[in-house]
């Protein structure tokens, strides 16, 4: 099995304050990979690295450690950042469609990209929309404002949005946080579908669904990665006592 | 057990009847808040209340121009004044030609008489102080000598500080100071070499008018055309001037009779009551018989209309003639304004004597006709000889155009700095930028038409006049103080309102927005183009707004830059119309309300263009915060 | 698919010329605004400063700052020295040396000596009016933040503010002349004849007369405080509101009133920002012309408004002089020469000044209490 990111010692810093220590981890490619943990773990900020989104917040920055995508250290100053974006796609805890219609929020990566073709952006609206299950409910109103569909539409859209690219890998940060549990339980069955095409990374507070819907489990606390390993194994038979008693609620 | 004893704590019990001191202090606090809507309703109700009257007062004060047949007279005038216009414009292109040929002579003697004028005016009080001096009947010796020599030292500080002459040579130059310097104190004849040069410059003159000779003559007979028409509108000027006159004393007579009824009325002492009931029908005015007037004024009539016809034939006989091949740009280019106006001018000729005859005294001036006269009047001629006339327009075209001025400066430069300041702009620059742009915000609006005046206003002339920017239209510009230099300075002014609005907007775009754009594979420079300022347009909408209400609103700048000429810019100069003076409607009530009498139709016009700056100043806001609250949503 | 080709840059990439080229605009239009700005301060500086400050001790031209407004004599004397008088000592030269001793008189008003009347005025006006205006401002802020509910009131008194704040300076003018100067009531014994309408006030000669207060102090403290009214209400009501909720709770809890708990717990916290707010608000008060160019300012006056004055209440009813029209009169009404320059640059720099040190103390104090107040 290849793997898609490799995460070598990785020590990550917000100005003077060490955010992760020492992480290393190998995600799988076509999987599902769940970061848990309790607040402030560290969990998002791993996840910011893998499309260098953190490099927006000032002092923000990698001090030790790789990260290697397809071979590729990611960090190297060299790096087109956009490129890497484009291929590494992400969605976030509150959805956040752009304030324009429901194909138009589709169709910005493209349109950012320098397609001008209509014909080839409807092709990439109607597939995004439909990877992201969404055709079906919105095919007779893309042109409306986006803010006119339902929190979980909303999250579906940017989800749509997000792969539209064609990334290969999908970090999703807490999806579903600010969602009812149908929702939930749609973009999770969602995700099942995706990972057919995608490499999918999800940051989330709900234990239950990281059992259900990933196949990999990395369990970390305090900036430290504690276990990483297959979900079941993480959920059944830890090997480490804080994963456990975290597993079991006893705190975070 | 407590350590307050309860007599200790005044406690109000829990259930109060009636009156209490927290409710006082609420309603207290609740008229406070009510002020707001009480000066509010003040400003809307005094407005109305020294601005409605204007319009019966203004209908009256047409009504007389009607009846007295003043409005008569002016449709003659009209012809008159356009036809000395373009006498004007012909003559003027003449003497350019004659005076450009000359030029050499005109300037070497124009600098020589400058030298010694110069040299003059400097003497020129000792000089009296010794003409008075020698006419008394024994001058003392000492008093003439002391003169003289007070004379001496002022001739030699005269010399330091004279004006360029770049026409004369050194020796020329020399020839004429040393002449002054040598010239006794009871001398005041011109050095001779000046004469020489005047005679020179004449010489020339007659030299260069030969050839134009045939110009000079149909020129002539051009103005000589319209001396019928002159003398016929000359005698029936001082006709009507007499009835208006007698109707404007019959008025203010009416209207001192009736606050002496009303005086009459409120009197409590009945000998007070008798005596002033007793005046106001001593000042009972009479209606003063102006029909006879009127009425001479009509029979000339038929004589108008024979007046105007003739002069249309003989100026369609001249028009062709009037083409003469001038050498000097100057003369070229005012022959050329002087002949395109000249079609129009033919034709109101010819329209002329149907209007003379359909004129009728007689025909009811309503009061629609005060506010059509008032929003669609296209002159604001007060305090006159003749005949006031508040028309808006001049006043709202000069607002407007200097408000676009302004606004094609403000909102680029306001917008693109917001950008810049909150997208790209590091920590340290916003903490430069941001404190200088509030501190333009807090600099005066005095202070900014002071700097139009003296800094501004000279710079923009002085670079309008560098021949590089000749092909600039309205270049070199005529006047230092115009509705561009104004509008550059109100700029300045609403930079900052737009400014921190607009950032306000860009800065409330949730950051979730630019985030997700950036995952995307968004640049920095993408994202802002396509996500944050889209989403914050209407805000930056509202700004914008706020400015043009800002620009239109302001006074001083405008009263001292705009160039206070109350004349709607000629437009036939396309983008060159921008760069002449013009009035606005701040700066009219700020010029005219210290000068006129309370409660005069003229005081009340000022209040009527305060009521539509308000309401236009008001609309402004309501809709940019119509803008707002969108964004907010 | 992710390779090497993709990720790595090579060379520039494609676009960021363009990307350099749009923010370099965008910086240029934003310094340009700024050069512009200290362009034009600094000019008025260089032509103002030597009015106000000299190179030798104390370096501040006091006379300047302490001396009445003057008309300017400028004349030869017989030594042909061109001198420049302030008008009174132009009489004592006058009457020294007599009438023949001036040669090439000029004369040019308002150009000589100093600017004491403009100042105290400007002071007046200013500390009058913004009394006036905290008084009110803050009491309506009070009722928005603490007591007022959603109501049509509360409605109505939020879109008068909001116009209120929008009305052009100039109709304030307007308004300022036909309410305080000529309609407002006054007690008094003989009424004026334009008076309104006059209200007898029993057994007395007495009465209440709505004719106005005439161009005075009080009539120009009045618009100027009507004028900066929203603005006040706007930063207190702001101010009081970033006092946490928590402080108004726990007093209420504890048994205080509502106008207990204002008064302890809520305003002694607000009041910095409110304090920091007005200064702003005076920086606009004392920059306006036209709200006072018809309600209290005259372009010339002999004495300082206090003198001559037997009761110190008239000073209310006198008109002053004040800086902002003192430029304009200097800006529109006297030619520019070089005599005329030192009264002109000089009194728009020390106006400038002023501006600039309370514009810039109001950043910082208002810089000072947001760090400060971090509940």
């Amino acid at each position: 099995m290849n793997s898609a990111i490799q995460i070598e010692h990785l020590d990550f810093c917000y100005g003077a304050k060490q955010a992760l220590f020492d992480v290393s981890m190998e995600i799988p490619a076509l999987q599902v990979t769940a970061l848990i943990g309790p607040s402030g773990c560290g969990k998002s900020t791993l996840l910011r690295c893998f499309n260098r989104i953190n490099d927006r917040i000032a002092g923000a920055r990698v001090t030790g450690g790789s990260i290697r995508i397809h071979d590729i250290d990611i960090m190297r100053p060299d790096i087109d950042l956009l490129e890497l974006r484009r291929h590494v796609g992400m969605v976030f805890q509150k959805y956040n469609p752009f304030a324009k219609s429901i194909y138009e929020n589709v169709a910005y990566s493209s349109r950012i990209a320098g397609i001008k073709d209509k014909a080839r952006l409807d092709e990439i609206v109607e597939s995004s929309l439909r990877d992201a299950a969404l055709w079906d409910e919105v095919k007779d109103r893309v042109h409306d404002s986006a803010f006119g569909l339902s929190g979980g539409q909303q999250q579906r859209l940017c989800i749509a949005r997000a792969i539209a690219n064609r990334p290969e890998i999908l970090l999703m940060d807490e999806p579903c946080a600010a969602l009812d549990p149908l929702a939930t339980l749609k973009i999770e069955e969602l995700i099942q579908q995706l990972k057919k095409q995608f490499t999918i990374v999800i940051v989330t507070h709900n234990m239950a669904q990281a059992s259900r819907c990933s196949d990999k489990t990395a369990f970390m606390y305090l900036g430290k990665l504690i276990e990483f390993d297959d979900t079941k194994k993480i959920f059944t038979n830890p090997r480490e006592k804080q994963t456990e008693q975290y597993i079991t609620g006893s705190f975070g | 057990m407590s350590v307050v004893s309860s007599s200790e704590i005044s406690r109000p019990p829990i259930q109060r009847k009636g009156f209490s001191y927290d409710r006082l202090i609420r309603y207290f606090f609740a008229s406070n808040a009510g002020l707001t809507i009480v000066i509010l309703l003040l400003i809307i109700a005094f407005l109305l209340k020294e601005g409605l009257g204007f319009f019966p007062g203004y209908r009256r004060e047409l009504e007389i121009y009607r009846i007295t047949g003043m409005e008569f007279v002016d449709l003659s005038r009209t012809n008159l004044t356009s036809h000395e216009q373009l006498t004007s414009l012909l003559n003027r292109a003449y003497f350019a030609e004659i005076n450009g040929q000359a030029d050499r002579e005109l300037k070497r003697s124009t600098e020589a008489a400058a030298l010694v004028a110069d040299i003059d005016d400097f003497t020129a009080s000792v000089r009296d102080s010794y003409f008075s001096a020698t006419e008394e009947a024994a001058p003392a010796a000492e008093v003439i000598a002391r003169l003289k020599a007070q004379y001496a030292a002022l001739l030699s500080l005269a010399i330091k500080d004279l004006p360029p002459s770049p026409h004369l040579t050194e020796e020329e130059r020399k020839g004429i100071i040393d002449a002054m310097m040598q010239r006794p104190i009871d001398n005041e004849d011109t050095p001779e070499f000046v004469t020489k040069l005047a005679g020179e410059y004449a010489t020339a003159r007659q030299k260069f008018a030969a050839p134009l000779e045939e110009a000079r003559t149909r020129i002539d007979a051009f103005e000589a055309a319209g001396s019928e028409l002159n003398s016929l509108v000359g005698e029936m000027t001082s006709l009507v001037r007499v009835s208006k006159d007698a109707l404007n004393k019959s008025d203010i007579l009416e209207r001192e009779r009736k606050s002496l009824l009303a005086a009459a009325a409120s009197a409590k002492d009945p000998a007070t009551r008798e005596r002033l009931q007793q005046e106001a029908k001593t000042a009972l005015a009479e209606v003063p018989d102006i029909r006879e007037t009127t009425e001479k004024v009509l029979a000339k009539k038929s004589q108008c209309s024979e007046a105007h016809q003739k002069l249309h034939q003989s100026i369609t006989g001249l028009t062709a003639q009037l083409t003469f091949s001038y050498q000097q740009a100057e003369s070229v280019k005012l022959q050329r304004a002087a002949l395109a106006a000249m079609p129009a001018f033919l034709k109101e000729l010819e329209a002329a004597p149907a209007k003379i005859e359909a004129w009728n005294a007689a025909e009811p001036v309503h009061l629609s006709a005060a506010i059509h006269s008032f929003l669609t009047g296209k002159s604001w001629v007060t305090g006159g000889e003749w005949q006031d006339f508040y028309g808006i327009l001049p006043l709202l075209t000069g607002s407007l155009m200097i408000a676009i001025v302004a606004l094609l400066i403000a909102i680029p430069v306001g917008i693109g700095a917001a950008i810049y300041t909150n997208q790209f702009a590091s920590l340290r620059e916003q903490k430069l930028i941001k404190p200088i742009i509030e501190f333009i915000q807090a600099i005066p609006s005095v202070v900014l038409g002071f700097i139009g005046i003296f800094i501004l206003g000279e710079a923009l002339r002085t670079l309008s006049t560098s021949p590089a920017l000749a092909w600039f239209p309205g270049f070199p510009m005529d006047e230092r103080l115009n509705i561009f230099t104004a509008g550059c300075l109100l700029a300045l002014m609403s930079i900052p309102t737009i400014f921190s609005l607009a950032e306000d907007a860009i800065n409330n775009v949730p950051a979730a927005y630019s985030e997700a754009s950036e995952a995307l594979g968004a640049s920095k420079l993408q994202t802002t183009f396509r996500v944050v300022v889209p989403a914050a347009f209407s805000g930056i909408l509202a700004a914008v707004l706020l400015g043009f209400g800002r620009v239109i609103g302001e006074t001083m700048v405008v009263l001292l830059v705009a160039g206070n000429r109350i004349k709607i810019p000629d437009f036939s100069a396309g983008v060159g119309a921008f760069f002449q003076p013009a009035h606005t409607m701040t700066g009219i009530i700020a010029q005219e309300l210290g000068e006129v009498p309370v409660g005069s139709v003229h005081y009340r016009a000022l209040f009527v263009v305060g009521i539509l700056l308000f309401a236009i100043v008001l609309g402004i806001n309501a809709t940019a915060h119509h803008f707002t609250r969108k964004m907010k949503h | 698919m992710i390779s090497e080709e993709t990720l790595i840059r090579k060379g520039t990439p494609k676009g960021k010329g363009l990307d350099l080229g749009i923010r370099t605009m965008f910086a240029g239009l934003t310094y340009l605004i700024l050069f512009v700005a200290v362009l034009l301060f600094c000019k008025i500086c260089w032509d103002g400063a030597p009015t106000l400050f000299s190179t030798k001790a104390p370096f501040v031209n006091v006379s300047f700052l302490l001396d009445k407004n003057q008309t300017l004599h400028v004349f030869d004397n017989p030594q042909g020295e061109r001198l420049q008088l302030p008008a009174s000592e132009y009489m004592a030269y006058v009457k020294t040396n007599g009438e023949a001793s001036v040669f090439n008189h000029q004369s040019f008003s308002y150009s000589g000596g100093g600017i004491i009347g403009p100042i105290v005025g400007t002071l007046l006006l200013t500390v009058g009016s913004i009394i006036i205006a905290l008084f009110f401002g803050v009491s309506a802020a009070i009722y928005l933040s603490e007591y007022a509910k959603d109501s049509p009131f509360i409605h109505v008194v939020r879109l008068a503010i909001l116009n209120l704040a929008g009305v052009p300076s100039i109709v304030f003018g307007l308004f300022g002349f036909s309410v305080f100067v000529l309609a407002v009531p006054i007690i008094t014994d003989e009424p004026s004849s334009r008076s309104l309408f006059t209200l007898p006030l029993f057994a007395s000669d007495y009465v209440i007369s709505f004719q106005g207060w005439n161009s005075s102090l009080m009539a120009g403290c009045a618009t100027l405080a009507c004028m900066i009214l929203p603005v006040i209400i706007t930063a207190s009501e702001e101010s009081l509101k970033s006092v946490p909720q928590g402080f108004r709770d726990a007093s209420l809890a504890l048994g205080a009133t509502r106008w207990q708990t204002i008064r302890r717990s809520v305003l002694p916290f607000s009041l910095p920002g409110i304090l920091t707010s007005s200064l702003l608000a005076i920086t606009r008060v004392a920059g306006e012309t036209a709200p006072i160019m018809f309600t209290a300012a005259v372009a010339a006056k002999d004495d300082l408004p206090w003198e001559g004055m037997s009761n110190p209440l008239d000073i209310l009813s006198s008109q002053v002089q004040a800086l902002p029209y003192h430029i304009y009169t200097l800006a529109a009404r006297i030619p520019n020469s070089e005599y005329t320059q030192r009264a002109q640059y000089g009194s728009v720099f020390v106006f400038l000044l002023l501006v600039a040190l309370m514009s810039f103390s109001s950043m910082y104090l208002r810089a000072k209490v947001r760090a400060k107040l971090k509940w």
